[in-house]
């Protein structure tokens, strides 16, 4: 079988996937690598068969997905036996945390997870409280970091699981992970990390940071979405949670999607080899942004970690705004942002993570999110300059709470 | 529905919003509503002349919906009298713009109160400058008694971790998030005082306004970069061994909530 392995891309940049948006919403939704795509198709038309079926072209399958995996697992230092490919990064947080509390239930009933978490953390966190878990939540500091002091004060004798995200997928604040992993050494306490935000930004990898679970996504790489993975350090017992005909070591029943997994292990392939220059062209931009942004709008905030945070990630407040009207006026402008406001949101409730730095809620419905990926270009940011401080400007003019202080 | 699922009508008005603005003089009411900090604070004026609207401008801090609604409130009364504008109902407005996703329904269609709110003053004879103090909720007055230190439940406990009584040191609140309660102009010289040492500095006042202090503090404080809550009073001092968060009530809206901090100060 022809393996399609990553074709080196001499160019720094691929050309923009669309022409008709400055898209600065990298962190919800990602656009597939066109050379991703590319090493897909024959999954999908040739090499279509069920990995567990004994002929030949099962065979194959069986063939693709296993170097799928250790392309993936070599991508996070892993070994391949423990990368448990899963449908995405919700799935493996369920997995991870659900599936190591019920297995290791006789050791202890509690759970501590931090304020910053992805809401798939959050929830799955109400479901154990539900189901006789006691779950703890460590507060945050004012830039969103999780204190490995904070931390170990909540730790108890029952304590079984650690879950902190190594980078808030929202405001960009980037946890002590390895001083948390630290922290737990020797202790019979697993610790779980959402990656998701981090992957493709920061190297992960779990020989350097030894955490016993971890949440991987695809699309955070450029990858298919519909597919992810969980780290599962080897030793380390968890129950599934969907149960079935058994495939990835019965902890993930259903046939593996093999042109999904292939596509995620290609878009590793072209991490591995572009990660470094990508993040210093991402940083640049982003940097230029928080720089221009800061200097030209009265009354504006960064929120987050000023050094601790993702490459990508520029997360701003507006005194006397409201975060929908700046993404609709943007919009308006063919930009593609994103908000914390509470007004963007199913719950109207405002960003957990914002309030967790200790916002006021009429501040944090003022955030405006940009996050750059691979596919910007240095004029995005001019346009992004060449319009704000006006929708700013114009909102505040019909903000009865706007008062300059300079 | 996504929030940002509106029809053509509400984005048309939310682009171009009709008579943003103030108005002033003799024959002029104002009506206030919302609440910042469910993100919405709308303010509707009218000028009335032989019992009819004959101006109306508004101001607003919310979202998409918030603008549209109340761009076409002053669009559908200008002209009407005050019985007729009693009648425009946030329904009307709604269906003026084609409808309004669901969830905006309720939170982001406040037009209309703030409209009945403003004829409503009028008809009372209160003047726009005086809105402020005769909205509030009777429940709570502008100024409430102060609580002494012992009335907050927690401080005692963590004296020696964040929680401050006096202040001599301000080095010791280096990067902490700092509240500091109204107590007069020494606690406002002092919050903003911490500004050169703390990473941020809520001042938190029962009051709509700072009346607690001095007219020179009162200016000096609001161009700080010191945030002031208003309407707030501390209920608890929440933490696990040390502060870490406060349980605040929210005198306007009769609500509870929690606000994260590193430290409070009480002076006695």
């Amino acid at each position: 079988m022809n393996h399609t392995e990553a074709k080196p891309d001499t160019r720094v940049c691929v050309p923009p996937v669309r022409d008709d948006v400055v898209y600065l919403d990298y962190q919800s939704s990602k656009p597939v690598d066109p050379r991703v795509v590319e090493a897909m198709a024959p999954y999908y038309t040739q090499n279509f068969g069920n990995a567990s079926a004994l002929h030949g072209v099962g065979d194959e399958a069986t063939e693709a997905l296993d170097e799928a995996r250790a392309r993936v697992a070599r991508f996070f230092g892993a070994n391949p036996e423990e990368i448990v490919f899963t449908s995405g990064a919700t799935e493996s947080n369920n997995l991870g945390i659900i599936g190591y509390a019920l297995r290791n239930k006789r050791k202890g009933d509690h759970v501590i997870i931090s304020e910053a978490e992805h809401i798939s953390v959050l929830n799955v966190g109400k479901y154990l409280e539900k189901n006789g878990f006691r779950v703890t939540r460590v507060p945050l500091d004012m830039y969103g970091r999780v204190s490995p002091k904070k931390l170990a004060a909540r730790i108890t004798d029952d304590t079984i699981l650690v879950s902190i995200g190594w980078a808030s997928n929202e405001i960009g604040t980037v946890q002590p992970i390895a001083a948390i992993a630290e922290l737990l050494a020797g202790r019979d306490i697993a610790l779980h990390t959402d990656a998701v935000a981090a992957e493709g930004l920061l190297p992960i990898d779990v020989r350097e940071v030894p955490v016993d679970l971890m949440t991987l996504s695809s699309n955070d790489v450029y990858g298919p979405r519909g597919v992810g993975a969980l780290y599962v350090r080897k030793g380390v017992g968890v129950a599934p949670v969907m149960v079935g005909g058994g495939q990835e070591r019965g902890l993930r029943s259903g046939t593996e999607d093999v042109a999904s997994i292939a596509g995620f292990a290609t878009a590793t392939d072209i991490m591995a080899s572009e990660m470094l220059a990508e993040v210093e062209r991402v940083r640049a931009m982003r940097d230029r942004l928080v720089e221009r942004v800061l200097a030209e709008i009265p009354d504006v905030h960064l929120n987050g970690h000023p050094t601790e945070r993702l490459p990508n990630n520029a997360h701003f407040r507006f005194e006397a705004v409201e975060g929908e009207a700046m993404v609709l006026s943007l919009r308006d402008y063919g930009i593609a942002a994103s908000t914390g406001s509470a007004c963007s949101s199913k719950t109207l409730e405002p960003s957990h993570t914002l309030i967790s730095c200790g916002l006021l809620h009429e501040e944090a419905h003022g955030s405006l999110e940009f996050t750059f990926g691979r596919f910007n270009r240095e004029d995005d940011v001019d346009r992004v300059i060449a319009v704000l401080p006006d929708v700013i400007e114009r909102l505040r003019a019909m903000s009865p709470l706007y008062r300059p202080k300079k | 529905m996504k929030s940002t699922s509106y029809s053509e009508k509400t984005l048309e008005h939310f682009r171009n919003p009709r008579n943003v603005g103030t108005l002033e003089g003799d024959n002029v009411a104002l009506g206030r509503v919302g609440n910042p900090v469910c993100g919405d604070l709308m303010e509707m004026y009218i000028r009335v002349e032989n019992d009819r609207i004959e101006d109306v401008k508004f101001q607003t801090f919310g979202c998409g919906s918030a603008v549209a609604t109340s761009s076409m409130t002053t669009e559908l009364v200008k002209g009407m009298t005050l019985d007729e504008a009693l009648e425009v109902s946030r329904g009307d407005v709604a269906a003026a713009l084609d409808g309004l996703p669901p969830i905006k329904m309720h939170c982001s269609n406040l037009a209309a109160d703030a409209l009945h709110a403003a004829v409503d003053n009028w008809r009372a004879g209160v003047k726009p400058e005086d809105v402020e103090t005769t909205d509030a909720p009777a429940e709570c007055p502008a100024t409430v008694p102060q609580m002494a230190p012992g009335e907050i439940a927690g401080l005692a406990d963590f004296a020696d971790a964040g929680a401050h009584t006096e202040v001599d040191d301000l080095t010791q609140f280096a990067g902490l998030r700092v509240l500091v309660i109204d107590r007069g102009d020494r606690t406002a010289q002092l919050a903003m005082d911490l500004l050169d040492h703390a990473a941020r500095v809520v001042f938190m006042t029962s009051g709509k306004d700072l009346s607690s202090l001095s007219q020179a503090m009162k200016m000096a404080l609001k161009i700080s970069d010191v945030k002031v809550l208003y309407e707030a009073e501390p209920l608890a001092v929440l933490g696990e061994g040390e502060v870490e968060r406060v349980r605040v009530h929210d005198l306007n809206e009769d609500e509870e909530y929690e606000l994260a901090i590193d430290a409070i100060v009480v002076l006695g």
